[in-house]
């Protein structure tokens, strides 16, 4: 084991997880997409702390922290989950459409529809 | 250990909000506990930050520590939480812009609050731990916000939206903080100014620094980590939309200019470039979202992007111009904001939230479309009103960073911004109602009649007498 090697696991999960973020269409495929880009903060963290000289105690108690914190936000995500799951029977991101922006020139500034 | 009392207090506040609702025979408790203990801190707060002698005070090891800068932007974050509490009471008593009334008003008053605590949390934050989870209990309370209305579609899809979006940010947030411990084997932000300072080229600093720049850029909706804005804003109700585009948006620039203020200094000027493109994109892109816009909300949604470029603008300069002039622009942009917000509010009260809602109000009710003039103005930054002073301050500090290319690209994106904050008022002024169609009439409570009053009194006196933006300069500036 050497700090390269963690550092580049580390990297590779992140960009697994922004690979998913950006192409998962399932609300809970994104949740775990998100996941796994905090953990692999998590595992810098944790490599730093144990490879480079310096406050090594700092850079555990990062980490513990941010599985805290990570846990409370996937708390907030997944009571949303649940939420949306009651009103509409699916979690498919795509469906959720109506908000966005207007198509052409809507009524608008100004004139009267 | 008496300086931090009243961050306690705000806590106790909070707490005590979320458990007013347990008891069912005094619903108002909460309401009246928030905005009431809300205006005592916001007092104390105003009084330290411009009236004493405020020493810097260092606590739990030099963690948290309580200066000037920091007392005004708290008082800026408990402004921005008090608006909000008194705009959102409204929402639980009765229908607004033909949506259901809000329930559990404690619980709503609690979140805020605690969202505020977060705000604080940040400025008092001596070292890249306290910061991060500051940044992130600012945040988290907003998503359940989002999320309040639970049989409204259009709530839930905003919350969606907005917790993906919220958790991507932290995500990259966090990655770059990493890097930034693993660069400097320190989480104090003292220890990374010096590491920094020692080495400015080093890999593992600029993939930080990308990083949480990047990951800040989300929750201040720069340029290309904008688009959810909207979508949340009109989605959710009319007070978070409004706590949004105010609160959360000046913890995000207070996080950005500790860091680029602080221990960034070292290397400003090759950062500078990055900052500079960043806001010039931000402007134009919210300058041209908000062109064709038919919904209030989301309007000014595209009206906070393009404001947000100008914020990121004055971090090209020298930090402490940098941070007198944020401090003050963030005041006025309170002001106008919830100016703006408030008068939608009486809009929604009996009619949809659109642009054609406000035609004929200069008939109908002339002294509030003169308000919500002012409210426009000042976001176009026309003088008299404050924003003038404020958005000279922010170019004025870009401009003594030598950026003076940048400073009149931003100028000239001023013009078009004048441009949409002009559709607005023709809306207001120049449309009439079609004759056989009629609007049902405006209405409103003591509550928001008494706030627009203050609020534009507050913008035109800041505006007029230079004394809030000439105090909080010679406070800010090292002796």
């Amino acid at each position: 084991m050497t700090l390269e090697r963690c550092l580049l696991l580390a990297f590779a999960l992140f960009a697994i997880g922004v690979y998913g973020a950006l192409t998962r269409r399932h609300l809970v495929g994104l949740l775990i997409s998100i996941e796994l880009m905090l953990n692999a903060a998590n595992i810098n963290l944790a490599a730093f702390a144990h490879f480079r000289p310096g406050d090594a105690t700092g850079g555990a108690t990062f980490a513990l922290f941010t599985i805290a914190v990570a846990a409370c936000e996937m708390a907030a995500a997944l009571s949303i989950v649940v939420a949306m799951y009651r009103r509409r029977r699916n979690l498919d991101l795509d469906k959720l459409r109506s908000l966005r922006e207007p198509i052409e020139a809507e009524p608008g500034a100004g004139k009267a529809p | 250990m008496h300086a931090l009392l009243p961050d306690l207090v705000l806590m106790a506040l909070a707490f005590f909000a979320a458990f007013s609702g347990a008891g069912r025979r005094r619903p108002n408790l909460g309401f009246h506990a928030s905005w009431i203990g809300l205006l005592g801190v916001l007092a104390v707060y105003a009084v330290r930050a411009f009236a004493l002698d405020a020493a810097p005070v260092d606590l739990f090891g030099g963690a948290w520590r309580i200066d000037r800068l920091g007392l005004l932007w708290r008082v800026v974050f408990t402004l921005s939480a008090l608006c909000a509490v008194l705009l959102s009471r409204g929402n639980f008593q009765r229908r607004s812009g033909g949506r259901e009334a809000l329930t559990q008003p404690g619980e709503f008053f609690a979140l805020l609050l605690f969202s505020t605590l977060g705000g604080i949390t940040v400025v008092s934050a001596r070292e890249l731990l306290t910061l991060f989870i500051g940044l992130e209990l600012a945040t988290i309370p907003l998503f359940f916000l989002a999320a309040w209305n639970k049989r409204d579609d259009s709530s839930g899809e905003a919350s969606v939206k907005y917790v993906a979006m919220g958790g991507v940010s932290s995500a990259v947030m966090l990655f770059g903080l990493s890097y930034l411990y693993g660069f400097c084997g320190s989480l104090s932000l003292d220890a990374l100014a010096v590491r920094i300072a020692a080495e400015p080229d080093h890999a593992l600093l600029w993939i930080g620094v990308l990083f949480v720049i990047a990951g800040a850029g989300f929750k201040l909706t720069l340029f290309p980590f904008h688009l959810w804005a909207p979508d949340v804003y009109e989605g959710s109700s009319t007070p978070l939309a409004a706590y949004l585009s105010v609160g959360s948006k000046s913890v995000a620039i207070a996080f950005l200019a500790t860091l680029v203020c602080g221990p960034f200094a070292a290397v400003r000027e090759t950062l500078t470039p990055v900052l500079l493109l960043l806001a010039g994109a931000t402007t134009l892109a919210g300058n041209l979202g908000a062109l064709k816009q038919g919904r209030l909300r989301r309007f000014m949604a595209w009206s906070g992007v393009s404001q947000a470029g100008f914020l990121v603008l004055a971090l090209a300069g020298p930090a402490p111009l940098a941070r007198s002039s944020l401090v003050f622009y963030m005041f006025v942009y309170a002001f106008a904001n919830y100016l703006a917000f408030f008068v939608f509010a009486i809009v929604a009260r009996s009619r949809d939230e659109g642009f054609s809602s406000l035609r004929g109000m200069s008939r109908e009710w002339p002294a509030l479309a003169v308000l919500l003039a002012i409210s426009m103005f000042s976001l176009a930054g026309i003088p008299p009103m404050a924003g003038f002073l404020g958005k000279f301050g922010l170019l004025a500090s870009a401009a003594s960073g030598k950026n003076f290319l940048a400073v009149a690209f931003m100028v000239l994106n001023g013009v078009i911004g004048l441009y949409i904050y002009l559709t607005v008022l023709r809306s207001a002024w120049v449309d009439r109602v079609a004759d056989g169609e009629a609007l049902a009439p405006l209405e409103s409570g003591r509550r928001e009649r008494i706030m627009v009053w203050i609020l534009a009194a507050a913008l035109l006196l800041a505006g007029i007498v230079p004394f809030l933006s000439q105090r909080i300069v010679q406070l800010l500036s090292p002796h």
